[in-house]
Parts: C-alpha cells; sequence; structure tokens
C-alpha cells in the first residue's frame, strides 16, 4: 500500500508563525525539526511522480541549502546546529537521489509501496540470455583490446538503457492512471522493480566496459 | 556588536599567509615592510628559541637539521606511505606511536600537527599585530584531495595554535570563492592548483553567489617540491659524474641544493636560462647552467600526471574540456610557463591568470570566514567529499557507504550485529578511497562500538551513522535499535592523534608560550645587565677616587654576582643582581650626575659672556 504523505505541522515550533514551506520557516528561518522525517518529494517541495524538471529541482535544491547548511547556522543552540548538519545532509541526499533518474525511480517505487531490489531480484523474461550474451561479447573486446567494438557495445548497452528508463516512465504514467485499481497498480508495481533490476544489470556492465 | 572576526589561513606545504573579511571585501595581512608570505619553516635554535618564517629559511643551510619544512607533507600521515619524501628531507624522521610520522629535533619527538600549529601560531601573531586584537578563530585551507585523517590532522594543529577552526576549506574551492565572488553570470570552472607539495583540480559550477563543486581530483604528493628535486637530482648526477660516483652529500649541503634548485626554477619561468653554483667545500666548486628546455624535459612527466588528474575531474563530472568556460590558475607552480602551455593545449584555452597564485587561496578563506561570520550572507558553497568512504567487510573487500564527490554534509547508516553470544563490543575498520580491496584504500582507523547490551549472537542491530560534514570530516554515532541504547564509539585513528592527545598537545603549547616567554625576557634582562656594567665601567673610569674603600668593595661584590646571575638562567635572581648593582653603583652614579650638571652650568656661563 501506498504510504500517506505526511502530514505538516500548520505552524513554526519557534516563532508559532504559519508555515508557508515545509522545511524552514519563512519568518524565523529556523528549520522545522519534522523535516527530518520527510520524504524527498515533500522536502523539496515537488509532486510525488517520476516526471520531474530539472531546473526546478535545482532551484528547490538551492534555496533549500540556504536555509539549511550549517554556514549559516554555526551561531545557533548546540542542537539546531545538529539541525542543520542533519537536514542539509537529507536535502544533498534528497537532490542526488531525485537528479538521477534510475535513483529517483528506485525511490519512488519503494516510497509508493513497491519492493526494493533486495526483496525482489527478478528481471523481464529473456534478459538474462542476451546480458550473458552481452558479458561475453564485452570480455571478449576488452581482452582482445578491440577498441570500436567495445565502443560499439557501449553504445548497444547505452540505448538499452535509456530504452528501458524510457519504459520505466511510461509505467509510472500507468500507474498514476490506475490508482484506483489494486491489482494493476501492483502489476505494474512488479514490472517497474523488474525493468529497474535490468537497469542495474546494463549500469553495472557499462562500467566494466567503460 | 561587531561581527566576531574569523582569520582565513592557508596554511602551504612551503608558505603560509592569512587574510581577513572587510567591509571592501577579503584582504591580506601584510607586514610593515608588505610582506605575506610567512615562509612554513620552523628553526629550532641552541638557545631552545622556536624561530618560524623568513629568518629560520635564511638559517636552513646552517642548522640543516634542527630546521624543519614541507611539514605539510608528513600531516596525518604514516611512515611507510611517505618513503620517497624522506629523500628529500635533511631533518630526521622518525616513526612515531602507531608508525606515525614525527619528527625528531635536539631530542624532541614532535608530531607534524604540532610544527604545523608554529608555523599558524606564527601567522597568528602576525594577523594579530596587523590588525590590533587578538584573533580566536580561523577558517583553515587544505588540498581538496586531503583524506579525513589529513583534514583531522590539520584542524588538530590549528587547536594546538590556540585556534577555534571554524571550518576546513578545500583550496581550490577557496581559489573559486575568492575569483567568482563579483560574478554575476554562471560560468562552468576549473581551478588547477599547484603548490608547493599538493596538486588539486576541482570543477565547479558558479552562479548568482552560488559555489557547487562538481568534482575533484588530485595528488597530495605531487608539487614544487617534486620540480625542485628534478633539479637537484640533474645537478647531483654531474657533480658525482665530476667529483667522483661515492660522493655523499651533507645535511647543509642538501639544504643549499634545495634552495639553490627552488631559486633556479623560479629563474626559469622568466629566463631562459639559470645559472647555479655549489660550494662542496675543500676548495671545490661545481658550476652549472640549467636551460629552460633541459628543466621542461625532467619536469614534463609531473605535469602530465597533473593532465591526467584534469581528465579524470573531469569525466567525473561528465564534461568535456570544450564546455570549461573558466580556467583559473592557482599555486606559484602556475606561473612556470610549461604549465601554462600544457593546461591552455588541454582544456583549450587561455588560463585565467589575473589574480595572484600565491594569495587567492588565503583571499577565499576570508571569504568563508566572511559566510561564517554572517556578513557574506548572498554566498553558498556546496563543496563534496574527495573519496568515497566504506567498510571493510568479510574477506578484505571494501564496502562503499559514501560515493566520492557527494555534496558535503553526507551521510549513510549501515547495521552491524554480533557473532558471539553476550558480545559487547564491535569493531568497524573504516577505509578512504576507490579500490576494491581494503588493503588498496587508505586506513582511517578503527572503530569500536561499545555498550551493546548482552544478547544472543545476531540479535542486536547496532544501526551506525557515517556523517561527513561541511570540513570533510567523519563524525560516527551508534545506536542498538532493539534497546534504543546509544553504543559509544571509540575511534582509534589509523595515522592521528586521540582527543586526549590534542588537549594534551593544547595545554603543553601554552606552557611552551611561557617558556619562550621567558626566554625572551632572559634575554632582554642579560642585555640590560650589559648595559649596566658597561656604564658602571665608564664611570669608574671617568671618575676614579669617587667612592670610598668601602663602597668601592660593595661595588665589586655586586658586579661579581650580577656577571654570575648572567651566565645562568633565574630571570628573577638576575633582576635583583642588576638592582643590587645600580643601588652600589648609587654614589657613583650621583657623582656622574653633579660632573654633568656642572658642565652645563659651565657652559651656560660662557654662553652668556
Amino acid at each position: 500500500m501506498a504510504k500517506d504523505p505526511q502530514t505538516l505541522p500548520a505552524k513554526c515550533r519557534q516563532c508559532s508563525k504559519p508555515l508557508s514551506d515545509v522545511a524552514v520557516c519563512d519568518f524565523c528561518h529556523s528549520i522545522n525539526p519534522a523535516a527530518a522525517g520527510m520524504d524527498y518529494f515533500t522536502l523539496l517541495g515537488l509532486p510525488r511522480q517520476f516526471e520531474l524538471d530539472e531546473k526546478v529541482l535545482h532551484d528547490r535544491f538551492l534555496a533549500l541549502s540556504r536555509a539549511v547548511h550549517p554556514d549559516y547556522h554555526g551561531s545557533d543552540a548546540a542542537d539546531a546546529q545538529v539541525l542543520s548538519l542533519q537536514m542539509s545532509a537529507a536535502v544533498n541526499d534528497a537532490y542526488r537521489t531525485l537528479k538521477s533518474p534510475a535513483l529517483r525511480a528506485a525511490y519512488l517505487l519503494e516510497l509508493v509501496g513497491g519492493k526494493s531490489s533486495a526483496q525482489d531480484k527478478s528481471v523481464p523474461e529473456g534478459f538474462l540470455d542476451t546480458m550473458m550474451m552481452m558479458q561475453e561479447e564485452v570480455h571478449d573486446a576488452k581482452t582482445s583490446g578491440h577498441a570500436a567494438e567495445l565502443e560499439r557495445l557501449r553504445s548497444v548497452l547505452t540505448t538499452q538503457h535509456d530504452g528501458l528508463m524510457h519504459r520505466i516512465a511510461g509505467l509510472f504514467g500507468q500507474l498514476q492512471d490506475a490508482a484506483a485499481c489494486d491489482a494493476i497498480r501492483n502489476d505494474l508495481l512488479g514490472e517497474i522493480r523488474q525493468q529497474l533490476n535490468a537497469v542495474s544489470y546494463v549500469t553495472k556492465l557499462l562500467e566494466q566496459a567503460g | 556588536m561587531p561581527a566576531p572576526l574569523i582569520l582565513g589561513i592557508d596554511l602551504g606545504t612551503t608558505y603560509s599567509l592569512a587574510a581577513v573579511m572587510t567591509p571592501a571585501g577579503p584582504a591580506v595581512i601584510r607586514d610593515a615592510a608588505g610582506i605575506a608570505l610567512v615562509p612554513s619553516v620552523i628553526a629550532f635554535q641552541d638557545d631552545g628559541r622556536v624561530v618560524v618564517g623568513q629568518a629560520a629559511r635564511a638559517g636552513a643551510v646552517a642548522n640543516p637539521l634542527r630546521t624543519v619544512y614541507s611539514v605539510k607533507r608528513l600531516m596525518g600521515r604514516g611512515i611507510e606511505e611517505i618513503q620517497e619524501d624522506l629523500r628529500h628531507l635533511a631533518y630526521p624522521v622518525v616513526s612515531g606511536k602507531g608508525g606515525t610520522a614525527c619528527v625528531t629535533v635536539g631530542g624532541r619527538e614532535m608530531t607534524p600537527q604540532e610544527l604545523s600549529a608554529m608555523i599558524l601560531r606564527e601567522v597568528k601573531a602576525r594577523a594579530e599585530a596587523a590588525l590590533g586584537q587578538p584573533v580566536t578563530a580561523a577558517v583553515i585551507t587544505v588540498p581538496a584531495y586531503f583524506d579525513d585523517s589529513q583534514r583531522q590532522a590539520t584542524r588538530d594543529a590549528g587547536a594546538i595554535a590556540g585556534l577555534d577552526v571554524r571550518r576546513i576549506v578545500n583550496e581550490p574551492t577557496a581559489a573559486a570563492l575568492a575569483y567568482g565572488l563579483d560574478r554575476k553570470d554562471e560560468a562552468t570552472i576549473a581551478v588547477y592548483d599547484l603548490g608547493g607539495g599538493t596538486f588539486d583540480v576541482s570543477i565547479l559550477h558558479v552562479a548568482g553567489g552560488v559555489f557547487q563543486v562538481l568534482s575533484t581530483d588530485g595528488d597530495t604528493h605531487l608539487g614544487g617540491d617534486d620540480l625542485d628535486m628534478e633539479i637537484i637530482d640533474l645537478i647531483t648526477a654531474d657533480i658525482r659524474r665530476q667529483f667522483g660516483q661515492h660522493l655523499t652529500f651533507p645535511p647543509a649541503t642538501r639544504q643549499a641544493l634545495r634552495d639553490m634548485a627552488e631559486a633556479a626554477k623560479i629563474r626559469l619561468s622568466t629566463e631562459p636560462a639559470a645559472a647555479v653554483e655549489v660550494d662542496l667545500g675543500d676548495g671545490r666548486t661545481f658550476q652549472r647552467t640549467i636551460t629552460r628546455q633541459e628543466f621542461e624535459a625532467a619536469a614534463a612527466k609531473w605535469i602530465d600526471h597533473t593532465i591526467e588528474h584534469c581528465r579524470a575531474a573531469l569525466a567525473a563530472a561528465h564534461l568535456k574540456p570544450q564546455q570549461i568556460d573558466q580556467v583559473v590558475m592557482v599555486g606559484g607552480c602556475t606561473r612556470i610557463p610549461l604549465v601554462l602551455r600544457c593546461v591552455e593545449e588541454f582544456f583549450g584555452r587561455r588560463p585565467y591568470t589575473a589574480l595572484n597564485p600565491d594569495e587567492v587561496v588565503a583571499l577565499g578563506a576570508a571569504v568563508q570566514a566572511g559566510i561564517l561570520a554572517g556578513v557574506q550572507r548572498d554566498t553558498l558553497l556546496l563543496d563534496v567529499t574527495p573519496l568515497s568512504l566504506g567498510i571493510e567487510t568479510l574477506g578484505g573487500a571494501t564496502g562503499k557507504l559514501i560515493m566520492r564527490h557527494s555534496t558535503v554534509p553526507c551521510q549513510a547508516t549501515e547495521t552491524f550485529t554480533t557473532y558471539v553470544d553476550g558480545q559487547t563490543s564491535v569493531d568497524i575498520h573504516v577505509l578512504q578511497g576507490e579500490r576494491e580491496l581494503a588493503r588498496d584504500c587508505r586506513s582511517l582507523g578503527s572503530f569500536k562500538l561499545r555498550g551493546i547490551p548482552p544478547m544472543p549472537a545476531g540479535m542486536p542491530r547496532i544501526e551506525v551513522t557515517f556523517l561527513i560534514d561541511a570540513n570533510g570530516i567523519l563524525n560516527v554515532s551508534a545506536r542498538e535499535l532493539r534497546s534504543g541504547k546509544e553504543a559509544s564509539v571509540q575511534i582509534v585513528p589509523a595515522h592521528g592523534l586521540t582527543r586526549d592527545e590534542v588537549t594534551r598537545m593544547v595545554k603543553e603549547s601554552y606552557a611552551h608560550a611561557r617558556e619562550d616567554l621567558t626566554a625572551h625576557r632572559l634575554i632582554d634582562l642579560r642585555n640590560e645587565a650589559g648595559r649596566i656594567l658597561a656604564a658602571i665601567d665608564k664611570a669608574l673610569a671617568n671618575l676614579p677616587g669617587v667612592l670610598s674603600a668601602a663602597q668601592r668593595a660593595a661595588l665589586d661584590v655586586a658586579v661579581a654576582d650580577l656577571k654570575a646571575k648572567m651566565e645562568g638562567s633565574d630571570g628573577d635572581a638576575l633582576y635583583a643582581a642588576m638592582k643590587a648593582a645600580n643601588d652600589a653603583a648609587g654614589p657613583l652614579t650621583q657623582a656622574q650626575m653633579d660632573e654633568v650638571l656642572k658642565k652645563t652650568a659651565v657652559g651656560k656661563k660662557l654662553e652668556e659672556f
């Protein structure tokens, strides 16, 4: 089941002014302690979906960094300094995770109730055969020092990677449309997991071919 | 209330300097003669005094075994890691506790942290003199590629010097801060920093006051010192050819060679050739001219290494050389024409050299100090960790927890358990580096988790949080999840100081400061006593027969006592003897005064006529 979006405190704990921003009070600039437990989409004020505007993500990241970075909380009380450090680490990790499509997909999948890669290691039908074949070709090209062949394999793998990510984006779109039907949702979540597992394989092989 | 003063300090391998944020922007601290650079050289003189800076450097040839330089190369390192450096160092480096590199001078073993603290104290004192106010807080720069141990060592050195180190900031990042402070446009820049002992390259995105480091690469053992060594090797090979292969060089000659090589290197940046002359003793002199071509041939392999690091940094940032808008040059070695040529060739654009490459890092440190003091509100600096952080897993492999180039602060958590029933502590071996095997990575030390409630094996779930703070320094905390109990983490650094050791050294440093003060006072008192003795001699010669026999006997006793006390080292006794001699000479002084008055009166009378 999907987790419920966290409910936000309506008032700042520090100055009791209404909170318009989730992580930091607009009035007294103190960090909202509840922000430490927020999911990354909520933290950065982004809709919980796969499609994402990178420019908006970057702007939100910088704005939030300005608010929580330890550089600006050096003269705070000790507990506020600890909060600044932890929040800053969380914001950095949120940005890193959401910026990368593969990491974003994996994070979102678990957030909406999908299995982790440790819980479900399955891959799409026939994928492993293709991978084993590719692995051998990469191995041969590397041992024989065949640069052009290695380049061709990298290009094939990149295309495969992009194709998988495109498919994952489509599946997340269908997931939003299927919000009402649990059976379809579960099928889609399982399929996204399989595609993502395939992405990890391809990424690892790309690294080997690099 | 005025903003608290935080000093920006560039603690360099060969030179150190400080800068401070002013309303007009960052400004370098200079002495009355306008000099900003303090040579990072420490001399231990025979009278026990410690001299830092130009004076220490000037005496290096005369006093090679008691003159310590390039101490930055030893910071946070084990003796086995710096074998190559030892060949270049004239002073004795020994294996200290746990194989950590230490320096012995006059039978006293000192850690690189304590030695760096002496340099920092000198920089601090100069800043205090120039600013006319005490300095208690600082931002200190380190090479971006410094690992956790080297950063810790630098922070500890600051503490020993009596400084509250508010931030450790990366040198290329500091340079970018100084460079991009007034830039409003968006740019991707590369900072090429070739210093005295280290090389760094960082790729940053700069836009509207935001400085975001994308990647960094480098070598903490590649710098101007290596280029000097190439020149020395060139010359010593020739000397041996001429005067015999068996020739060995005493420490004083090695020191003289170092000075000469550095001077030749600097000269070759502007001249096509440099003449060198080495006095080999016994009336033997070696003379030779080094051409720029020769130097470049010898230096090329080092410069090639730096370009390889540039390539790696770009690859990590997913950028191509032509996507770099500006290349900022930092460090004295970037004045070398070969360096400029190679960098221009690689990036396909002329490097930016308008900033003083020796001062730009200190200026940037002052900007960071301004940010921390709250006077530079619109600037946001996002730096990265240069190396991946991992732990040793079963079979000696590295399990990575935090990937390199992650924006700091960053954190990762990992859960551990026990293998034996009732086990109450767990050891974790923490590593930094990119290699697969633990033994190929840098060991940061072992972290002992204690206070685990006794449970059957495998039951405890100890959640360990590894947090790299904005200084790039690791903080570890642990909690046992089933009991919710905070487990204590005892850190045994591989090559660093424990908290207790730092505390002890801070205390010792105050004690030494008192010792230094005592030494100073003694010297002043001796000088004063010398003046008193000379005055008494002069008065006795000019005015014989003024003193009665008893007065003369008393004076002789006082003078003899004063001379004896001048030989000793008891300042208070010396002061008392000075006072006694002065008192005994009282009638003599009085007679002298009368004589002067008489003469003056005579003079006046003569004038009146």
